[in-house]
């Protein structure tokens, strides 16, 4: 047998201190002529001139991104140095699809206990307005006949082969948003759930209604967090919110994946939308020795897998093992932000959490409990102000703990759910 | 040997003189200033390596070396090619020693032309390639050697620069530059490069066929080596120069309207240029030097390279009794005309700067004049697209107040009112670390009132940059006697390290340039008062040389600003200042200048509506005196009085605060040579 010696060493306690984001627009609208290194960029170096903390102190940055541009290969590199991060510090970026900006932060606390660094810049960035387009494996294919050919005629002969159909473009989005094991798109999924636990068309546009009168209401809060874009349009407010939403119109709009029968609708589901966040994160004996002023402590945090085609009920599991970890009773919370990918996905993950039958279809032994559903996404969520996939999970951070701070609360959880059947959730504490 | 004989000398008689002893001096041996190293493949390395020194220069001892080690190259049969090179970081041969010619005798000025010449031609004739490395400032003499060679091929070092910058110093190449030039990259390039003197870096001067290849620094050697082997590159017939003589009228034409004939070195050049295109070399270089002996006659090249030197000196010079301290970033309040000019020049510079303002609007306005900025430098080929990105990711933004005490500078650029600046300063003693400097860009304030609104007024300094920042190279820096050495020591380097010509004056007000520049302006104004018009006071200035009459200067300050400045100087100087009531009129009127499309012109869309006035020419040379006078008065004043340190940063400053006519050498000079004062 090994004889090691006990571990004497306390485990770092991550604090989160201090967070930036650009506004969460709408593809194709106010942030579109930012690529994703721009986004990044803009939330880092607002991060950096807010805290006015010497970028010499960060140890590493680390990012989530999902749709990582061609030009900017670990495009967490590529913001840290233009945002003014030195250059002998490291960068990452991190893929855990929708809880890549979540996975961001977990990962500085692993390495913060494996004692790799005490200072981290976290977050996400995502323009999914500049997903690029690709083109099918056969037009490559004869695109580089063309670029082998040693001459004009060879050239012009490889020409010949190309065909129309060659020059339709694969939309990078598109294959993003579907999962290849199941091959269901990401609403296909979120249909799954409509149909296996019952939840009506007007369930759903109630919830997205909800989402965007509730966004609506936090404006104040929400503008906080927002280091404005400025260009020509001086861009400081996320661009989804509706607040003249409602169940007329929500209920106008036609099922986008099941034209047939489905409930689905673009009004229901999370929008497609360019952000990024970052956050500063110390352990507890950094920020104390740097004199900052954290916000919030990470408590615990768990990463579980489910079903690829139900992906939508993953942060089931996953709350269930964060709760566990951090040893806290679901209505111990008082602040839930569980993201909106789907109105269909966050009811069904409602329904599991109390429901008895219900949880144990989403593979848990028993319900977790009564909890209060007026305290899950008192700001709105993805479906009114947009999910910038690589983005999301620190914006929930961020939004979770500035809820807390608004109203004196005390404890926030926060969860996601995964394309391709993963959950993640994380216990917050404010300080 | 005397003058004449020097510049009729007939050039077939060159070679023979070269090798007459009593002229060329046999150098000791080993050389001082070179080094010649034969390599088994039969290339010889001449490197320029002057000892104790960071640069190399060319004067008699240097060429009469360099000459040396030809012959011996000449006589050595090992040799089958030559390379040159600098064995100097940053410098490869900085040109003539201009100190030195400065300080000559006219007869030993053109003795050195005359050599110079000679040992040049020498290597031309040289049967055998040829390769200039160069690496570092390539200016001046220092390119014309090159000239004389097959090949030149440059490091991509950002100290890489080519240029003939002579026609600036009133004089101009005459050391083969303006003969060789031509034939090698056509007449109008070579017109452009030696009547603006302006400098290359590397890649440009590839561009312009200066030279032939661009490589790494470390690769130059070897790159050397393969040319040798390589076929000698021969001119390529230039049909533009077919039409040399047409294309020097129009040149020359323009150049005439331009510079009013102020500065003969440029018409000159452009006429040497055109002439020597054609036929022999010795034709043109006959032609140089008679050029450049007719030149240094006048005074004016005197001046201009005395100006010159004042300018490195300031550029280069450090504070004495101070700790210069690097400035890494800086804040910069207000993203007006001049917060974002100066935003953006610091940024340009690798300095990560923090703009704030009172709204996103202003931030947002200030970004894009900033964005403008750089996109216009951008089209002009003078950064490239990773420099406009660099610039534009080192400036961030706050509407929010936010902590500042890791920069070492804030520069407060807001609205010119003392109660606002106060209520700033104020504001950001309470944020800012305990030394950070504190500066401000007032152009008429009291510095000292605001330093005691701040705890440790010794970090406060005035740093007056002019509008539009990017272009002025002045910068005045504003001293109170409270202000710490250390803070004045870092603040010149800065500006230094800008790129900026800093000139440290003493609080006062109006400071230095405004100060000598408003009692011309009112008197200008006061004149066209008694009435003379408008057109014909700003001709006589611009015949005295000065770039923009001051007239049109009132209008393009804003006849607004020029009133509030000149009360502001008035209050200040009871007694002295010419006293007028018809700015304060047209201002009344709505009439401030271009802004508003009519002062003492009328604009439409920002361009002038030509007047219709006569101009009475015999009339201009009492209006130059006149005001001119009142220029050098003012600033002789403010030299007794101690605003500035010496004549020298008085005569600097309103050369390039206000572009005060350089072959003149500034306005205390200017009193001095012409004796309108007593000095």
């Amino acid at each position: 047998m090994w004889h090691s010696a006990p571990n004497t060493m306390k485990t770092p306690s991550l604090v989160i201190v201090a967070a930036a984001r650009t506004p969460f627009s709408r593809a194709g609208t106010d942030l579109a002529h930012l690529d994703a290194v721009e986004l990044g960029r803009h939330a880092v170096s607002a991060l950096l001139t807010r805290t006015g903390i010497d970028p010499m102190l960060v140890d590493e940055t680390i990012l989530g991104c999902v749709g990582q541009p061609p030009e900017a290969m670990n495009i967490a590199r590529v913001i840290a140095l233009r945002a003014g991060l030195p250059e002998s510090k490291p960068a990452m970026t991190v893929h855990r699809n929708c809880a890549s900006g979540l996975e961001a932060l977990t990962l500085a606390h692993a390495k913060m206990c494996a004692g790799q660094g005490e200072v981290f810049v976290v977050g996400g960035t995502e323009s999914m307005s500049n997903m690029p387009f690709y083109f099918s494996r056969p037009a490559v294919e004869k695109f580089t006949a063309m670029s082998r050919a040693r001459d004009f005629t060879g050239r012009a002969k490889a020409a010949l082969h190309f065909r129309p159909a060659d020059f339709a473009p694969v939309i990078g989005l598109k294959l993003g948003l579907t999962d290849p094991v199941s091959s269901l798109n990401m609403g296909q999924t979120a249909e799954v759930l409509s149909r296996e636990f019952g939840i009506t068309r007007d369930m759903q546009d109630a919830f997205a209604m909800r989402s965007h009168l509730c966004a609506t209401q936090a404006n104040h809060l929400l503008n906080q967090e927002i280091a404005p874009v400025l260009g020509r349009k001086v861009v400081a407010t996320d661009n989804g919110v509706r607040a003249d939403s409602s169940l007329e119109k929500l209920g106008k709009l036609k099922a986008l994946f099941d034209t047939v029968v489905g409930t689905v609708t673009a009004g229901n589901s999370s929008q497609i939308t360019d952000g990024a966040v970052a956050l500063l994160v110390a352990t507890e004996e950094a920020a104390a020795a740097h004199n900052w002023k954290p916000l919030g402590r990470l408590v615990s945090y768990a990463a579980t897998g489910c079903d690829p085609a139900r992906m939508g009920l993953g942060p089931v599991r996953a709350l269930d093992a964060a709760l566990h970890r951090s040893g806290w009773k679901l209505d111990d919370a008082d602040v839930f932000e569980i993201n909106e990918a789907f109105a269909a996905q966050v009811l069904a993950v409602m329904k599991c959490l109390t429901d008895p039958s219900s949880a144990r279809r989403a593979g848990l032994e028993a319900p977790l409990g009564e909890f209060d559903p007026a305290k899950i996404n008192a700001c709105g969520g993805a479906i009114a102000l947009g999910h910038p996939v690589g983005a999301t999970g620190a914006r929930l951070v961020q939004t979770a703990l500035n809820q807390l701070h608004a109203n004196d609360g005390k404890r926030a959880v926060i969860s996601l759910c995964v394309g391709g059947g993963q959950g993640m959730a994380a216990c917050l504490e404010a300080l | 040997m005397n003058l004449k004989q020097n510049i009729l000398i007939q050039p077939k008689a060159m070679k023979t003189l070269l090798n007459c002893p009593s002229i060329i001096h046999d150098p000791p041996m080993p050389p001082k200033h070179f080094r010649l190293d034969v390599d088994h493949d039969g290339i010889a390395w001449i490197t320029f390596d002057s000892p104790k020194s960071s640069v190399n220069v060319w004067n008699e001892e240097t060429l009469r070396e360099f000459n040396h080690l030809l012959e011996i190259i000449e006589h050595d049969t090992r040799v089958k090619a030559l390379v040159l090179r600098s064995a100097k970081e940053r410098i490869f041969i900085a040109g003539a020693d201009i100190k030195a010619i400065r300080n000559m005798q006219h007869v030993r000025v053109n003795e050195l032309i005359w050599l110079g010449q000679a040992v040049f031609d020498r290597l031309a004739r040289l049967r055998m390639p040829k390769i200039a490395a160069i690496n570092g400032a390539c200016m001046g003499g220092g390119f014309e050697v090159t000239l004389a060679c097959d090949w030149r091929i440059a490091s991509d070092h950002d100290s890489t620069k080519i240029g003939l910058p002579e026609t600036q110093l009133g004089i101009l190449p005459a050391w083969g530059g303006s003969t060789r030039l031509s034939r090698i990259v056509g007449v109008r390039k070579a017109l452009d490069l030696i009547t603006t003197g302006k400098l290359l870096n590397a890649n440009a001067a590839k561009r312009a066929g200066l030279v032939s290849y661009v490589v790494a620094v470390e690769r130059l050697d070897a790159l050397a080596c393969s040319l040798v082997r390589q076929k000698r590159p021969c001119l390529r017939f230039r049909f533009e120069n077919l039409f040399s003589a047409i294309i020097g009228h129009l040149a020359k034409r323009k150049a005439l309207e331009k510079t009013r004939g102020l500065y003969p070195s440029v018409t000159k050049a452009v006429e040497v240029v055109t002439h020597a295109v054609h036929g022999e070399i010795e034709k043109g270089l006959l032609l140089e030097r008679n050029a450049v002996a007719e030149l240094i006659k006048g005074r004016d090249s005197a001046r201009l390279i005395d100006l010159f030197f004042k300018r490195e000196e300031a550029n280069k010079r450090p504070v004495s009794g101070g700790t210069a301290l690097p400035i890494h970033d800086a804040t910069v309040i207000g993203a007006g005309v001049m917060g974002a000019g100066i935003a953006h020049i610091l940024a340009s510079r690798g300095i990560r700067v923090l703009m704030t303002d009172v709204s996103n609007d202003s931030l947002a306005r200030g970004l894009e004049r900033i964005q403008g900025l750089v996109g216009d430098a951008r089209r002009r080929r003078l950064v490239t697209e990773v420099q406009v990105r660099d610039t534009l990711d080192r400036i961030s933004t706050t509407h929010v107040p936010v902590p500042l005490n890791r920069h070492h500078l804030v520069i407060e650029a807001a609205t010119e009112s003392m109660e606002l600046k106060r209520k700033i300063f104020a504001d950001l003693a309470a944020r800012v670390a305990e030394d950070t400097i504190l500066a401000t860009n007032t152009s008429a304030l009291s510095v000292s009132d605001l330093a005691k609104t701040v705890p440790n007024p010794e970090r406060v300094i005035g740093l007056h940059f002019f509008n539009p920042v990017h272009r002025m190279p002045l910068v005045e820096i504003i001293t109170l006697p409270e202000t710490s050495p250390d803070v004045l020591a870092t603040v010149v380097s800065f500006v230094q390290k800008l790129g900026k010509t800093p000139v440290v004056v003493k609080d006062s007000p109006g400071f230095l340039v405004n100060r000598i520049l408003v009692p011309y302006l009112m008197e200008a104004v006061r004149l066209h008062e008694s009435g003379i018009s408008v057109k014909d006071i700003d001709e006589a200035m611009l015949e005295f040389g000065m770039p923009m009459g001051p007239m049109r200067l009132l209008d393009e300050i804003g006849l607004d600003v020029a009133a509030h400045v000149a009360k502001t100087l008035a209050s200040a100087f009871p007694d002295r200042f010419s006293h007028t009531d018809a700015l304060d009129k047209m201002v009344n009127e709505g009439h401030l200048g271009k802004k508003t499309g009519q002062g003492f012109y009328r604009y439409e869309n920002g361009k002038e509506i030509v007047p219709t006035t006569h101009s009475d020419l015999p009339r201009h040379e009492s209006i130059q005196t006149n005001l001119a006078l009142l220029i050098s008065q003012e600033a002789m004043r403010c030299l007794k009085e101690g605003i500035a340190r010496n004549a020298d940063d008085i005569d600097l400053a309103m050369v390039l605060g206000t572009g005060y006519p350089p072959f003149r050498g500034g306005p205390i000079t200017f009193a001095r040579d012409t004796g309108i004062i007593d000095y």
